[in-house]
């Protein structure tokens, strides 16, 4: 794995549950990984007596400066400070790329063959490889970020929304949960929850590239079962506030609404044609 | 299933890897402006700015306030992004050039991203293959 890459993963308040430690090394990966901590986490000595030098703290009061948070609001157990964090984090430390991960990762898989077909139980073997594959792509592009697919993404199997969308030779423009970034392409995850949403259709809305690696994906543990992290935020707001930040950055184009089949709920809804510029071959333009 | 069942079908599998490999068609994933120009007001829908402005304009806020709340109506203008690329493909060099400035389309100069995207597709299908053969 080159030596200008590494891996941060971001971790609260469960020292014992940083699942994505073991299964990116389960999986081959080889390479550099921090454990990223708030210095308002109380288990920091915990983190430390596991990982030792691997465990980096940073200030969540200078992180809040750096980036609007959206709310007057007073919670701040959030994960976006640490997400902003992340680029000084990498500057300091000497990386030019890293990849940005959540601590309850429990497996990575592929979700196509190599000749499309979707695929459910096909293990991936060798992350240094596929995180090298990915590196190449970023390199080569103008992307801002780019993830792996959530098991998520894939609720409906083949008729999931990001299968069809793969199938039909598109791309998802949306980041989430994981992110490869470079300190040579700085963007702001912005408001205080459903950063992700916030960032890729705020930034994306103004031209900056970000994609969804359909053929990777990452599993997780079950939300709301995993305590600690995010999961108490989300259980005192639900996804109805949450949804909500994504419409104060683009009120253009991103709706609240009902969705799920029996279990309805309240959630953001994209209007992508009036978020996304469209990316167009080169023979279009006019030379003059 | 007998033993030799599965077998037949482990070699049937095998068959399909080997012959699709290097056969399949990667999509790109550009966009294709279509052949008619549309309407510049076809662009972007002000319904609701307009609206907003029009509320603006006949409140009895300050004139500082009206500007500030103008500027934010603006932002429930919503975008065609379809139509502006269409309308790009038709238009002359200057315009091109301040859309490209207002990232109003995202041009891919060089190829850079059809065939970055191409080298992924094939080195993800390469890896794919070489993980499954390697279990």
């Amino acid at each position: 794995m080159t030596n200008e890459f590494c891996v941060f993963i971001l971790s609260n308040n469960r020292h014992d549950r940083v699942y994505t430690y073991n299964t990116l090394r389960d999986k081959n990966y080889t390479g550099k990984i921090f454990i990223v901590l708030d210095d308002e986490d109380k288990s920091h000595e915990k983190y430390v007596e596991l990982y030792k030098d691997q465990v980096i703290v940073f200030s969540k009061a200078e992180a809040e400066k750096t980036f609007d948070i959206g709310d007057n609001f007073n919670d701040r157990r959030a994960v976006v400070f640490a997400r902003n964090a992340c680029f000084d984090i990498a500057k300091q430390l000497g990386y030019k790329y890293f990849l940005v991960l959540d601590d309850d990762y429990t497996d990575f898989r592929w979700s196509f063959d190599h000749n499309k077909k979707y695929v459910t139980n096909k293990y991936m073997q060798n992350l240094n490889k596929i995180f090298e594959i990915m590196l190449n792509f970023y390199k080569r592009t103008s992307f801002t970020s780019i993830c792996m697919a959530q098991g998520g993404d894939f609720i409906g199997g083949e008729g999931s929304g990001l299968s069809k969308t793969f199938k039909d030779g598109q791309i998802s423009r949306k980041i989430m949960n994981s992110f490869l970034c470079s300190i040579d392409r700085p963007f702001q995850f912005v408001g205080r929850i459903n950063e992700d949403v916030n960032a890729y259709c705020y930034f994306g809305n103004k031209g900056h590239l970000f994609m969804t690696v359909a053929q990777l994906r990452l599993e997780q543990k079950a939300t709301q079962s995993n305590a600690g992290g995010l999961t108490d935020i989300y259980l005192s707001s639900g996804t109805y506030v949450k949804s909500f930040y994504s419409v104060l950055y683009n009120p253009s184009s991103v709706k609240v609404r009902l969705m799920g089949q029996s279990n309805k709920r309240l959630h953001h809804s994209i209007n992508w044609d009036a978020t996304v510029p469209k990316i167009i071959s080169e023979k279009f333009k006019n030379y003059g | 299933m007998s033993i030799q069942q599965k077998l037949e079908m482990f070699d049937e599998e095998e068959k399909n890897l080997i012959d699709t490999t290097y056969t399949k068609k990667i999509d790109v994933p550009l966009y294709t402006p279509t052949y008619k120009k549309p309407r510049v007001h076809e662009l972007a829908d002000q319904k609701k700015a307009l609206q907003l402005i029009q509320r603006i304009n006949s409140s009895n806020v300050t004139e500082e306030e009206k500007l500030f709340l103008k500027y934010a109506a603006y932002r429930h203008i919503i975008f065609s992004f379809s139509k502006i690329a269409d309308y790009y493909a038709h238009a002359n060099k200057e315009m091109q050039d301040l859309m490209e400035q207002s990232a109003l389309v995202i041009v891919d100069f060089d190829k850079a991203i059809e065939y970055g995207f191409v080298a992924l597709n094939d080195q993800l299908s390469n890896q794919y293959l070489e993980e499954q053969n390697d279990k």
